[in-house]
């Protein structure tokens, strides 16, 4: 006989488990290191178990799951994550990397150079809502309708927001690849 | 010519770029959009530019899974919560 806390326990396994990466890799470009990671995530998935009878079957239990996880960070995370020199979102001129190396390297390989934590670390320096949209795009593959359900702002405050996350991480790359030699600065 | 998509101009070519990258149009407009990188070259360059970007920048982040032991510890976490939460008075 299975009771009903073993079916709970079952259906949850089943629908929200299987996101346990994606959570976790959310919670770690959300929070900046590990340790605080690993807590979030833990916590997200308790609440999520707690309140799965507000899940709605069929839905989309990946924004779902990222909601919580969002309000986590936002409500219990957010003041204790270490305020990095942020990269300015605010002063962005569409494609200017692209004008300095499109006829050097037009296929954008200098981005090849870069490790992981560059790139990693150069997100991390995004501004908290940036960083969240671009995560949610570029790292997980969400759509624009769902990350502006995830992050309860309309659809074109997504697209502004991925436009600008993007060109300025862009452009932070260049500025490293082109601090460590990785390409040649176009005389300006 | 008859029924072809609207022609648009190179600036909402490129307000658009990321959208249609992303395949977030719908097909009229995405079909506009590729109807002008065909005949312009500048905003093809950049449209290829910015989707190796992307594809770059999905490439290096999306990998990493959760460690082994906190899918464990989640899991054990569940076995200790077995009661429903409390009922609304």
């Amino acid at each position: 006989m299975t009771s009903a806390p073993d079916e709970k326990r079952r259906a949850f396994e089943a629908e929200a488990l299987p996101h346990l990466d994606t959570v976790y890799r959310v919670a770690l470009r959300l929070s900046g290191n590990e340790a605080q990671a690993e807590d979030l995530v833990q916590e997200t998935m308790l609440k999520a178990y707690r309140s799965w009878h507000q899940y709605k079957p069929g839905t989309n239990v990946r924004a779902w799951l990222l909601t919580i996880l969002r309000h986590t960070f936002i409500n219990e995370y957010r003041k204790a994550r270490r305020k990095a020199v942020e990269v300015d979102v605010n002063r962005i001129e569409a494609f200017t990397v692209f004008e300095q190396v499109q006829e050097t390297d037009p296929e954008g390989r200098f981005f090849d150079q870069l490790v992981d934590e560059e790139v990693l670390g150069a997100i991390d320096r995004l501004p908290d809502e940036f960083r969240e949209t671009l995560i949610l795009s570029d790292i997980e593959g969400l759509s624009y309708a769902e990350i502006a359900n995830i992050t309860e702002v309309p659809v074109g405050t997504v697209k502004s927001r991925l436009f600008r996350a993007r060109q300025a991480l862009q452009r932070e790359l260049y500025d490293y690849a082109a601090e460590m030699g990785y390409i040649k600065r176009r005389e300006e | 010519m008859t029924n072809g998509p609207r022609e648009i101009d190179c600036q909402e070519a490129l307000d658009r770029l990321y959208e249609y990258i992303d395949e977030e149009l719908t097909p009229e407009r995405a079909k506009e959009i590729r109807a002008h990188l065909k005949k312009c070259a500048p905003c093809l360059a950049v449209t290829e530019f910015e989707a190796a970007y992307i594809r770059f920048l999905e490439a290096r982040t999306r990998a990493k899974e959760a460690p082994e032991g906190l899918r464990k510890r989640v899991l054990e976490q569940l076995l200790f919560e077995t009661e429903p939460p409390p009922q609304e008075p």
